[in-house]
């Protein structure tokens, strides 16, 4: 894998653009880490695969929607594409910005991504 | 025929025409439109879903196989990962114990208790196994237990927790009877509650959702445990000892506190109950850990377990591959220090009479 020396941090080339349309997703292997990449409505986050709660390959779990806050009986679906829930307990989490939507001291560790021409770049 | 009888217009009034299901999706609004693909589908289905299934989805493998579909796998990709030294199988189909037909349930599980004993068991001798048996006719459950005495691999009787009528009832002697003939503890496991001719999952009537059932399941251990005791089963067979697996923790002492206070008061019209009922509770009930409670405070977990005697009464199970399980490293962050040992594997070892700890692993323990 080929990487690019930032001071401290280092950049990594994990994938190319055409493999991250909008909506797909790819795990790789970075730097001994397991990640997750996702096209969120165009914006591609790198997500660390492993879940706080009890370790699972977080990476691997549905990205759909969710309900939005509702009154009792009505349902009120959105936010598609941009929730992941962990393949083990279900726990979803915010993909835009990692953040547990039950419980506001849980995250996601996401990593910053940045798209260069035919490169797609993260740093660890 | 008579040709004057001849229909001229008719109208028919009950035609069952076939929708395209494809076309349901076009139609059907989310979050209903998910449920429907996922095959949740009403009549004919428990209508209670879970969105992330309950079997959990990154247990396939790449080649298209379950980890928990094969002894080999289960071995390579569950047991071998978690060090798990031994893993005692509950995956028969406690839902059948709910058919209508008793006759056609018996047949069932003991079909499945055959498949065990053929595939699984000789296939990996980390692995023992429960001996599933369905309570609609305690007759034939008991010749079911009878059928496999003395088998190596089948070390306990399990039942589902969900019943037409609470397990303490004289009804279901005749299985107590056979297990404690054949050195067995008998087991419950939840999921079949509100299934079949169960009675309905919570005493108040049936929950609307998957979540609320399922956080309500604990409600039919309390039903079995207090009518096991009050019943008198453990005083009728002594060396009964009874597994309420997957049922939860932290909702005994509370019950337990309860049970005692009213007996003083009430054990005139239960005899046979000779001592306070947590002192029965201690000696014949164990309960497995997952899905462990997660207070916010993790040192309340580890007060509950201080109010009964969890060193000797409390297993560890993963409940692997289903969607809420607990992994042998988290269960054992959550418990104190000084019950991991009797908790994490030799209560269990002691309950299944399971080949002592060999020098080797002992090492490995103490150098984590």
């Amino acid at each position: 894998m080929e990487s690019v020396g930032t001071g401290g941090a280092v950049e990594y080339v994990v994938a190319s653009p055409d493999e991250l349309p909008v909506g797909a997703r790819k795990l790789v292997e970075v730097a001994g880490r397991s990640l997750g990449l996702f096209n969120v409505q165009g914006e591609i986050v790198a997500v660390l695969n492993v879940c706080q709660h009890e370790l699972a390959p977080v990476c691997r779990g549905r990205v759909g929607g969710t309900t939005l806050p509702s009154l009792p009986g009505e349902f009120c679906w959105g936010r598609e594409g941009e929730i992941l829930a962990c393949p083990w307990h279900g726990w979803e989490f915010d993909l835009l910005t990692g953040q547990a939507l039950a419980d506001p001291r849980r995250r996601l560790r996401r990593y910053p991504v940045r798209v260069e021409g035919d490169r797609v770049l993260v740093t660890l | 025929m008579n040709a004057d009888a001849s229909p001229q217009g008719v109208i028919d009034t009950d035609i069952h025409q076939v929708l395209d299901s494809r076309r349901m999706t076009d139609f059907l609004r989310e979050p209903y439109r998910s449920r429907f693909l996922s095959g949740s589908r009403g009549p004919g289905h428990l209508g209670y879903w879970n969105p992330n299934g309950v079997m959990r989805s990154d247990t396939r493998l790449g080649d298209g196989r379950r980890i928990e579909g094969s002894p080999e796998t289960l071995g390579q990709y569950f047991l071998d990962v978690y060090g798990i030294e031994f893993g005692i199988l509950t995956g028969g189909n406690l839902h059948i114990g709910l058919s209508p037909d008793p006759d056609y349930a018996a047949a069932y599980v003991a079909a499945e208790n055959d498949i065990v004993a053929a595939d699984w068991l000789p296939a990996d001798g980390r692995l023992r196994s429960s001996l599933t048996v369905s309570p609609a006719d305690p007759a034939l459950a008991a010749r079911e237990i009878r059928r496999w005495a003395g088998h190596p691999g089948f070390v306990q009787v399990m039942m589902p927790s969900g019943a037409r009528i609470p397990y303490g009832q004289r009804f279901y002697h005749p299985i107590y009877e056979a297990a404690v003939e054949c050195n067995l503890p008998v087991a419950i496991h939840p999921g079949s509650e509100g299934v079949g001719i169960s009675g309905a999952p919570t005493a108040a009537g049936y929950p609307t959702t998957y979540f609320e059932w399922h956080t309500g399941l604990v409600g039919s251990y309390l039903a079995h445990l207090i009518s096991l005791v009050t019943e008198g089963v453990f005083a009728k067979f002594p060396a009964l000892r009874f597994v309420l697996v997957e049922g939860g923790v932290s909702w005994l002492p509370p019950l337990l506190w309860r049970f005692d206070k009213n007996w003083k008061a009430l054990r005139q019209t239960t005899p046979w109950v000779d001592r306070p009922p947590s002192e029965i509770v201690a000696d014949h009930v164990l309960l497995t850990t997952q899905p462990v409670e997660e207070p916010p405070n993790g040192v309340h977990l580890h007060q509950i377990l201080g109010m009964f005697d969890a060193g000797r009464m409390l297993m560890f199970s993963t409940d692997f591959p289903h969607w809420d399980g607990d992994t042998p490293d988290f269960a054992a962050r959550a418990l104190p220090p000084a019950l991991r040992d009797r908790v994490m594997s030799e209560t269990a070892r002691e309950l299944y009479r399971l080949p002592e700890r060999t020098k080797s692993s002992l090492c490995e323990t103490h150098s984590d």
